[in-house]
C-alpha cells in the first residue's frame, strides 16, 4: 500500500471510530431535508415508481435512477458546509 | 505496527482536498442510498402514496392568492372601517375597539373595577383630565394582553404599599403573554364580539 492510501485508511478509520462519520451523516441528512432536496428526490421517486409500476419496482431501479440525480442536486451551500467540517477534522486529526 | 503513525503532514493540500471531496462523496452516496431504501420500503409496505389526495380535493383546498382575501379565500378586513354606536355612552366606536370599550363602559370586564378605583384615586389628584382621555387610557392599560401597558403597570405597582398582601400579583403580569392584542385589528373584531359574555344581557 502506498503512503497515501495508508493515510487515507487511517483517516477513514479515525472518522468512524470517533463517531465523526455518524455525526456528519446526520448533519448532511438534516441539511438535505431543510433545503428541500429530500422532497425533490421523493417527487422524482414517485415518477420512477409510476413508470416501473408499484408492484415491480426494485431497490436497484431506484438506486440507478435516484443516485446520479441526487448527487447533482445537492446544493452548493450544503456541500460547502460539510466540506468545511471535514477539512476541520482533517486539520485536527491528520497531523 | 507503524500504521497508526503515518501522518498527513507530508502530503500536500491538493491531496488533502481530494480526500475531503471523497469523504463528502461517500456521505452523499450514503444519503441517497438511505433515501432509496426508505422509499422502497414505503412502496412495498404500501404507505408511500398515503399522503396524496385526489385531484379534486387538491383543487378545492388550494391556497388562495388574491388581494383582499386570506389563504382560505375569506375576506379578512371586512370590519376594518365599520363603526358601532355604544348603547351606553352613545359614542361612535371603531368595530375592533368595540368589545373592550363595552367592557369598560358597562363596568363588567375583568379590570373595569380596578380601573374605576384607580380613576377615583387619580381623579382626586388631577381633576383636569377629561372623561374621554381616561376612557382611552383604560383601553391602553388593559393588562391582559398589551405589551406597552406592562411598563405603565410596573410603574403603578411600585407606588403601592410594598407590604400589601397583593404584592405577589405583579408576577402575574411579568409572565403574561405579550400576545396578539397589539394592533391586530383585522382579526380581532368578529371573534371578540362572540367571546365577550358581558354583552349577553
Amino acid at each position: 500500500m502506498s503512503r497515501e492510501s495508508r493515510m487515507r485508511a487511517t483517516i477513514n478509520q479515525k472518522l468512524t471510530e470517533m463517531g465523526e462519520r455518524e455525526r456528519l451523516k446526520e448533519i448532511l441528512r438534516a441539511r438535505l431535508t431543510e433545503c428541500g432536496w429530500k422532497d425533490q428526490m421523493k417527487a422524482h421517486c414517485k415518477e420512477v415508481i409510476k413508470e416501473k409500476g408499484l408492484e415491480h419496482v426494485t431497490v436497484d431501479d431506484l438506486v440507478v435512477e435516484i443516485t446520479p440525480k441526487g448527487r447533482a442536486l445537492v446544493p452548493d451551500s450544503v456541500k460547502k458546509d460539510l466540506l468545511h467540517r471535514i477539512r476541520g477534522f482533517l486539520a485536527q486529526h491528520a497531523t | 505496527m507503524k500504521m497508526e503513525e503515518v501522518s498527513v503532514s507530508s502530503l500536500d493540500n491538493s491531496k488533502l482536498e481530494a480526500l475531503a471531496q471523497d469523504i463528502l462523496s461517500d456521505l452523499v452516496e450514503d444519503a441517497c442510498l438511505g433515501l432509496c431504501f426508505e422509499v422502497h420500503r414505503a412502496v412495498k409496505q404500501g404507505y408511500f402514496f398515503l399522503d396524496d389526495t385526489d385531484q379534486e380535493s387538491m383543487r378545492d383546498f388550494e391556497i388562495v392568492d388574491q388581494p383582499g382575501l386570506d389563504v382560505f379565500g375569506q375576506v379578512y378586513n371586512q370590519w376594518k372601517n365599520k363603526e358601532c354606536v355604544c348603547p351606553n355612552c352613545s359614542r361612535s366606536i371603531a368595530a375592533s375597539r368595540f368589545a373592550p370599550h363595552l367592557e369598560k363602559c358597562l363596568g363588567m370586564g375583568r379590570n373595569s373595577s380596578r380601573i374605576a378605583n384607580r380613576r377615583i384615586v387619580t381623579g382626586n389628584n388631577t381633576n383636569n383630565k377629561s372623561e374621554s382621555d381616561q376612557e382611552d387610557n383604560d383601553d391602553v392599560n388593559d393588562n391582559d394582553w398589551s405589551y406597552g401597558a406592562e411598563k405603565k403597570a410596573k410603574k403603578r405597582k411600585s407606588d403601592k404599599n410594598p407590604n400589601s398582601p397583593r404584592r405577589s400579583k405583579s408576577f402575574k403580569h411579568k409572565n403574561s403573554m405579550m400576545g396578539p392584542r397589539r394592533r391586530m385589528d383585522n382579526q380581532e373584531s368578529p371573534r371578540m364580539l362572540m367571546k365577550d359574555e358581558a354583552f349577553s344581557q
